[in-house]
């Protein structure tokens, strides 16, 4: 590649990588934790739950006549029983309930709610082995608000599409740094000078970006399908079927097995039935999710499906029409389907679902060590910035990049770590306990970036501010053994251990925050309390360079 | 610098369309199949020719050379889909 070609490439990389940085470090932070998502909504709310170790072994209808005797049940919404697995315990039942009009209403308010008819609240119920209602799970949330973050930044509507952007440039940042590095990705593979403070931050960026390139890849590439897909849903509905999208559907192996609503008003049972037909008919496999289509209606239909461990990511779903108990569809392989089963190969390998635990805790390795590479990027950026000559020297860009860092990616980590101590310490028949949680991570996190623009001395206010992240998140396994230390011993006696796993987890964090803090913006002072690098110095590094031309 | 991203962003997503159709049109594989490929291609089409936008020294440079690589297989979508 020609010289000015990888110049103008280097460039780029810098610029990209410092653009997307503060969020990019948000989606793999928040996507690192969210891999053990399970574990931290057990970690939450089973200590308040768990009863015995009995083989869940109830009945699916004195279940249903129960819930649909206690709430009304909205017809058009989900209905949903989610089954235990290995990394979540309890059975959960999510449906939607219809907002009833009450009688005492004056004339106003009643008309205004009967506008309102078909609106509803989401209702999460946690169910104890013996098939009893424990209580409402609605409250227990911060594992499924992390995941939410990682995905769509808590954005309505447009925040899928701009993680899906970020994905992209971080897609464009990776290519690009493989391109720059190529002439020495062999050569100086292992390359680590640990001695040579300029060149540490580099060599740890691509020591780690090179080691971590296939997860990467995968990563970018699965966060795209995942957020940007629509793009090219459009493109081949418009194109290749006219504008037809259901065309586009079947052929992407989308079964429809609606049936039009009778309006005719049938009790739900016959699903203990119906469960035992289709355990014969999946064969060997493990029903973890039941639905329900058209709750309460003549036309409702339930689908029992589970993921066959014996096979990798391959899906198994039977549907069936509740009153006849018609068959309505079988799939045992993906839904015969290239495209359901291409996606549900790229769902697994980004979701670390086929391998058990030591996958996860790979990839959530790998996960913080990208957020290493970002914060190292930003740091060499600062670095080569901070020593031009002051009259090069952008000084409100410089202490933005400062902010973003220290504001950004450590006030990430400290409103995670509040967002923890708020879900052990909150009361948790709370009113909307899980979204003061969410208010008090994103006040956090706000509060951070405004404090890190208006403090001068970055670097001491980095430090000290990682270590106070690290005490935060030491802190959590503390409170949970003050608190519910009866609890959770009750929750390892009946083989639950998703308390310690993220005990674990948040005790290695805070490990990596104390380390950090320690010897890497140490090691940064330093660095720039060296005599300004040299220009020989400088054009041998390809982000020095960049900082240079931008 | 944005010019150059826009370039990659609009024509990079209008060649990768372009590409992944024309493997549609041509290609005699089955319809499920052929989604999938081109779903695998489209990204990172997409993310080379942004990637390649900004190896060039200036945005013109950039928007012209993507604009000739665009032209020709949009004359193929064109030509194939007339002949469906």
């Amino acid at each position: 590649m020609k010289r000015d070609a990888l110049k103008s490439l280097t460039n780029a990389h810098a610029w990209v990588g410092l653009i997307i940085s503060t969020i990019l470090f948000i989606i793999f932070f928040a996507g690192s934790l969210s891999l053990f998502r399970e574990d931290i909504i057990s970690w939450e709310r089973d200590p308040y739950f768990t009863v015995s170790d009995d083989i869940e072994n109830f009945s699916f209808d004195a279940l249903i006549s129960q819930v649909t005797k206690d709430y009304k049940v909205h017809t058009h919404g989900y209905f949903i029983l989610q089954r235990p697995t290995a990394e979540q315990p309890s059975s959960n039942i999510y449906f939607e309930e219809e907002i009833v009009t009450q009688g005492n209403l004056d004339g106003e308010q009643d008309s205004q709610l009967e506008a309102m008819a078909d609106d509803h609240i989401d209702k999460h119920l946690v169910i104890s082995p013996d098939g009893k209602i424990l209580g409402d799970g609605n409250g227990f949330e911060w594992g499924n608000f992390l995941y939410q973050l990682h995905y769509n930044l808590h954005i309505p509507e447009v925040g899928l599409y701009f993680v899906g952007v970020v994905t992209l440039f971080f897609f464009v940042a990776l290519l690009s740094g493989v391109v720059i590095h190529w002439r020495k990705i062999i050569s100086k593979f292992f390359q680590y000078r640990k001695d040579g403070k300029k060149d540490k931050l580099l060599d740890t960026h691509n020591l780690i970006g090179v080691m971590g390139l296939p997860f990467h890849i995968m990563y970018a590439f699965s966060g795209l399908v995942f957020n940007l897909l629509i793009v090219y849903q459009i493109s081949y509905a418009v194109v290749l079927y006219g504008g037809d999208q259901a065309k586009l559907f079947k052929a992407a192996g989308v079964v429809d097995v609606h049936i039009e609503e009778t309006n005719i008003a049938v009790p739900v049972q016959g699903i203990d039935k119906l469960y035992l037909t289709a355990k014969e008919s999946l064969g060997e496999v493990a029903i973890t999710r039941i639905s329900i289509d058209h709750f309460g209606d003549e036309s409702a239909s339930v689908t029992f499906r589970g993921d066959d461990k014996s096979q990798f990511s391959t899906r198994k779903e039977v549907t069936y029409h509740i009153a006849s108990g018609r068959e309505l569809y079988l799939t045992k392989n993906n839904y015969d389907n290239d495209i359901r089963g291409g996606l549900a190969v790229i769902a697994s390998l980004h979701f670390g679902d086929f391998a058990g635990y030591s996958l996860r805790i790979l990839f959530f390795v790998l996960g913080i060590g990208t957020c290493y590479i970002i914060l190292t990027g930003n740091l060499m950026w600062l670095q080569k910035r901070v020593s031009l000559r002051s009259e090069k020297q952008n000084k409100f860009g410089i202490q933005l990049v400062k902010a973003m860092t220290t504001g950004g990616f450590i006030g990430t980590i400290f409103a995670t770590a509040v967002g923890f101590i708020c879900a052990r310490l909150l009361p948790v028949d709370l009113l909307d306990r899980s979204d003061l949680i969410g208010q008090i991570f994103f006040a956090c996190l706000v509060a951070s970036l405004v404090l890190s623009l208006a403090i001068k001395a970055q670097q001491q206010f980095a430090k000290i501010f990682l270590k106070v992240t690290a005490i935060a998140l030491a802190l959590i396994p503390v409170l949970d053994w003050l608190m519910l230390p009866q609890k959770i011993i009750v929750m390892f006696k009946v083989g639950h251990f998703d308390v310690l796993i993220v005990e674990v987890m948040l005790l290695s964090l805070a490990l990596c925050c104390w380390l950090v803090s320690s010897k890497l913006f140490s090691s940064v002072e330093r660095a720039a309390d060296e005599q300004p690098i040299s220009h020989n110095d400088f054009i041998d590094s390809p982000i020095a360079e960049a900082s240079v031309i931008s | 610098m944005w010019s150059r991203t826009f370039a990659g962003l609009l024509l990079g997503l209008l060649i990768s369309i372009s590409v992944v159709l024309n493997l549609n049109l041509l290609l005699p594989i089955k319809e499920d199949t052929m989604l999938l490929i081109g779903l695998l291609c489209a990204f990172p089409i997409w993310v080379g020719i942004q990637v390649w936008a900004y190896s060039f020294t200036s945005a013109k440079k950039a928007w012209l050379k993507l604009t000739i690589v665009l032209a020709p297989s949009a004359l193929l979508n064109l030509l194939l889909l007339s002949l469906r």
